[in-house]
């Protein structure tokens, strides 16, 4: 906080190019960092006091797990940090990961595919992918031609596409064990488990769409100013129809890594996936009213949430303890947040 | 908030207690969603207790939340700590098997407790401790049936069920029991309908109130548990029916087992999270020991109504 | 109202196109069942729909001013736990003010938050609902909560009791809903709140303390949950923890079909109401007609995105979207 007095101080438009950030742009994408550092020096020192375990908390192994357990919600947050940089919101992203999840395991039951044996499961895999592209593009395309905000748009569907999961197969759940797709999603590869390739993979793919190509500049475009986006010839409708099929493929392709693993999906799976990744978003520095964030700030700001999670369970604090911390952090982050960067978006609240 | 307290200073007690022996064993829990009803609680408490109780015993005791990704992580972290040995009270018994799996080929023999895997899993498991949900709602049936038997109503009957939370394998369980054994005990007593209560009293009771007004003859309600039954019966109060109505359910709670004092409720299930959480234990530690384990090792459950439940204390949940 | 009268049947149509909505659906499914339109069903649909009718109406509030309240289920909960809690230590009379100055504590610390430090109120609320729950746990100890005396106790009144025939519940709700109607429309407060959620930055500089009004929203959306609690404290004598959790969602639905924007300034008690009365009656309708509970999620979807579409659609007097 102390920190923050010299900055220069940041007009709106300075803000329109993200690429080239300021220093203070800087330090701010990087707090997020500083905490993960610190709960990682807390955790460590508390587990020694606390912890039944002889192992440590720093230990290798356990932060290559980390980096694996951050994958299911890491994945959809890095598309949903795209999406709000648009001033938008992906509610329906933990019903899209359910129903391509039950796609993915149902396919492989189908005739047709158990006669292609282990052939089936990049096709399985694809219908999944291909599941969570429909969806999104249903969100995307009422987004663009109804005009209807995001928020009740996904709102809406987060409530109908988990309609859409239980009339699928009732009230069951849906299950295919394939020990070959469990044994390659439980593989590691150079040390790191195949989730982990999976999200850095994305990561790596969604910041080289963000900073290096003309849709990133445009996504950031819009999110600060649509009606100066629109003028300056972008088709904003098109975009936003693409970034929630992205955010729906991204969906997918979490349940994709993480089914290939545990191969049985319930009806409720997923619920509460968006509010998570919107915290990780939120908590990696991306404005809600658009225009401003960044990928690597989103993987941060997932594995502060995995770490604060899998810190608490190692020193033993209750569930009640865990409900408390983390909501109780999740408001001091958005507070020091503001007070990093006061004039960042005051100006531009809608 | 006082329970709380002196749980942490009990739980920093123990361990720093347990932190000079070298014996101890370390057993690992994780557990489906405490703190969504008291029976969940009630077993943690009883764990916690239980392990405080026997020196050779740490524990490190998780909760996933409901959430099967969750839980996924909390055996790897558990498998990585190198626990003794895992329970594991599973929220989904099929999606877990693989990390199961995982646990038995770094040589930690898993626990399932409460609710068992599926059969793939089978392998992988050292013992299963629980209940024996199937049993239990096929005597919910038979509970039902012979009430309806004593009342002369056997051959004209009509029921409904309100089932616990969706793809859950105890909700599933229950209801499958309930529904085969009941065509063969009364193969005249018709099960009209079957909603979801969630384990949860208020949504039973919803449930409830739109069944009163679609049959204007019920003559019996099933409920998963004795939340939602008592939801049920609070719903046939509300409509002024709960006199022609016998209700039975599952998981005797305090709530029910008032009611059933108060001739209101017909009969349940009697199953104690107490036994459920100190068999889990024992069966662990027996594990540890070596000592020959049943596979499946279900505590009994026995059935209680108006008539006989002057044997039952009353529950502490 | 003078609006309304110059615009004439067709403006009222689109002014008021779910009233029709509703009104046709009633209709349609009165004929499928006719127990639907039953006196019975109606006032128990109407009855459980009040608690969450209650907390929606607080909601209005709060997105009229241009702000979220996700921590409306959670702070339920709280609300249910603590009043059953006090009724048996303080006795009822003491528990439900008690209750209700715990309950409005939390939402001054939202509104404070929210209103004067000018914190984002998705996150805000999102953090609430689990910092609430972790509350909530840690005041029963995770166990349920029950009335020891459930038989010798007025306090089954609020939930259960009845007045000339009418249920307390309805009454409950239908009298929150004409007092907050008042406020919003007859008072300057009211005309505050809309100023603030139409346009946050104008309304401080035109001296309307934007600050308070945000903070007072969240103290009427409080008041309302605590309400709520009351009635589903008294209603059942007992309950879970988890008794109010996913109710956001659902309050947020109700709120958005009732019309309100959720970037604030638009939005009435009424609507709101009419909102509450769809999703009940839809959740009612498809039970009696004997579809499956999750058919009515599907429903759900279409109704709420059709009746924002359509509403948005008379605003700019175009169906289509003018986005290129």
């Amino acid at each position: 906080m102390s920190q923050s007095t010299p900055q220069p101080i940041a007009s709106p438009v300075e803000a329109d190019t993200p690429p080239r950030k300021s220093r203070s742009a800087l330090f701010v994408q990087g707090a997020i960092w500083g905490f993960v550092v610190l709960e990682l020096i807390f955790f460590s020192v508390a587990g020694r006091f606390l912890s039944v375990s002889d192992t440590a908390f720093l230990d290798l192994d356990n932060m290559l797990l980390l980096l694996k357990q951050s994958a299911p919600i890491g994945i959809i947050a890095l598309g949903m940090t795209i999406i709000m940089i648009n001033g938008n919101i992906d509610l329906s992203v933990g019903a899209t990961f359910a129903l391509s999840a039950i796609v993915l395991l149902d396919s492989m039951t189908w005739p047709f595919m158990a006669a292609m044996g282990d052939w089936a499961i990049p096709l399985a895999w694809l219908f999944a992918l291909g599941t969570g592209v429909v969806l999104g593009a249903i969100n995307g395309l009422i987004v663009w031609k109804t005009g209807v905000d995001a928020f009740i748009v996904t709102l809406g569907s987060m409530l109908g596409y988990r309609g859409l999961v239980f009339m699928y197969n009732g009230e069951q759940p849906t299950s295919h064990l394939n020990w070959t797709l469990v044994d390659f999603a439980e593989a590691q590869f150079l040390g790191l488990h195949t989730a982990t390739w999976f999200l850095l993979g994305t990561v790596l793919v969604l910041w080289l769409v963000m900073t290096r190509t003309v849709h990133g500049r445009n996504a950031y475009a819009i999110g600060n100013n649509r009606e100066a986006a629109v003028n300056a010839g972008i088709r904003v409708g098109p975009h936003f129809l693409i970034n929630f099929m992205l955010i729906g493929f991204l969906a997918a392709l979490s349940a994709v890594v993480f089914y290939s693993e545990s191969g049985s999906v319930n009806p409720n799976d997923g619920m509460l996936y968006e509010l998570w990744a919107i915290t990780a978003v939120v908590l990696g520095g991306t404005k809600l009213s658009g225009g401003y964030g960044s990928i690597i700030s989103t993987l941060g700001g997932v594995i502060a949430i995995q770490l604060l999670r899998k810190g608490l369970g190692y020193i033993g604090a209750d569930t009640e303890t865990v409900n408390l911390v983390i909501g109780l952090i999740l408001i001091a982050v958005l507070f020091l947040d503001r007070q990093l960067n006061r004039k960042g978006s005051e100006e531009l609240k809608i | 908030m006082t329970r709380t307290l002196t749980a942490a200073l009990a739980a920093t007690t123990m361990l720093t207690g347990a932190a000079m022996a070298q014996d101890t064993m370390i057993i690992g829990i994780t557990q489906n969603n405490v703190g969504v009803d008291s029976y969940q609680t009630t077993y943690e408490q009883a764990f916690i207790a239980a392990a405080e109780a026997n020196d050779a015993v740490e524990t490190v005791v998780l909760d996933a939340g409901g959430d099967v990704a969750r839980q996924i992580a909390q055996m790897e972290d558990l498998i990585q700590q190198q626990v003794d040995a895992i329970i594991i009270w599973p929220t989904n018994g099929e999606a877990v098997i693989p990390a199961v799996r995982k646990a038995s080929q770094a040589d930690i023999p898993v626990i399932v407790t409460n609710s068992n895997i599926a059969e793939q899993g089978q392998d992988f498991i050292a013992s299963f401790s629980g209940p024996d949900n199937i049993t239990q709602g096929q005597r919910a049936a038979e509970i039902m049936c012979d009430k309806f038997k004593a009342d002369g109503i056997e051959t004209e009957a009509k029921i409904v069920q309100i089932s616990g939370q969706p793809g859950y394998t105890t909700a599933i369980e229950r209801a499958q029991g309930f529904e085969e054994r009941l065509p063969e005990v009364c193969p005249d007593v018709e099960l009209m309908e079957t909603q979801p209560g969630d384990w949860n009293r208020e949504k039973s009771q919803q449930v409830m109130e739109a069944f009163l007004t679609k049959y204007d003859d019920i003559d019996g309600v099933y409920a998963g548990d004795d939340n939602m039954g008592v939801g049920a019966l609070n719903a046939a109060k509300a409509a002024g029916r709960a006199g022609d109505i016998t209700f039975v359910g599952a998981t005797n709670f305090a709530v029910g087992y008032d009611a059933m004092a108060a001739g209101e409720y017909w009969g349940s299930i009697y199953q104690s999270p107490v036994d459920d959480a100190e068999a889990a234990l024992q069966t662990a530690i027996d594990v540890l020991n070596g000592e020959d384990v049943p596979k499946l090792n279900y505590f009994d459950t026995p059935k209680i109504t108006q008539d006989n439940m002057q044997e039952f204390d009353k529950p502490v949940f | 109202m003078t609006a309304l009268t110059k615009a004439g049947i067709g403006g009222l149509l689109a002014r008021q196109g779910i009233l029709v909505a509703f009104v046709v659906f009633m209709i349609v499914f009165a004929i499928a069942n006719p127990r639907f339109i039953d006196i019975d069903n109606v006032s128990g649909v109407i009855r459980s729909s009040a608690i969450l009718g209650v907390m929606a109406l607080g909601v209005t509030f709060v997105v009229i001013g241009g702000n979220l309240d996700l921590s409306v289920g959670s702070m339920m909960s709280f609300s249910t736990i603590v009043v059953l809690d006090l009724h048996d230590t303080l006795g009822p009379t003491l528990a439900i003010p008690a209750m209700f100055a715990l309950t409005l504590c939390l939402g001054a610390f939202i509104g404070f938050l929210v209103g004067y430090l000018r914190l984002n109120s998705l996150i805000v609320t999102l953090g609430m609902l689990s910092a609430i729950h972790g509350l909530t746990l840690m005041w029963s100890g995770g166990q349920n909560m029950d009335i020891a005396d459930k038989w010798g106790t007025w306090f089954g009144f609020f939930g259960r009791g009845s007045i000339a025939g009418v249920p307390v519940p309805i009454l409950m709700f239908a009298l929150a809903a004409v007092v907050l109607s008042l406020v919003l429309s007859k008072t300057p407060f009211g005309r505050k709140v809309y100023a603030v959620g139409g346009n946050g930055t104008a309304a401080t500089f035109s001296g309307v303390p934007r600050a308070r009004v945000v903070f007072m929203t969240y103290i009427i959306s409080a008041a309302c949950v605590a309400t709520a609690g009351l009635m589903q404290a008294s209603r059942s004598l007992g309950s879970q923890n988890t008794v109010g959790q996913g109710m956001e969602l659902e309050v947020l639905a109700a709120v958005i079909l009732g019309g309100a924007s959720l970037l604030g300034g638009s939005g009435t008690i009424f609507k709101t109401v009419i909102g509450v009365l769809i999703l009940g009656f839809i959740q009612n309708g498809l039970l009696l007609i004997g579809l499956e509970f999750y058919v009515q999620y599907v429903v759900t979807w279409v109704i709420i995105i059709l009746a924002v579409w359509l509403d948005v659609a008379a605003k700019r007097s175009r169906l289509w979207s003018p986005i290129a």
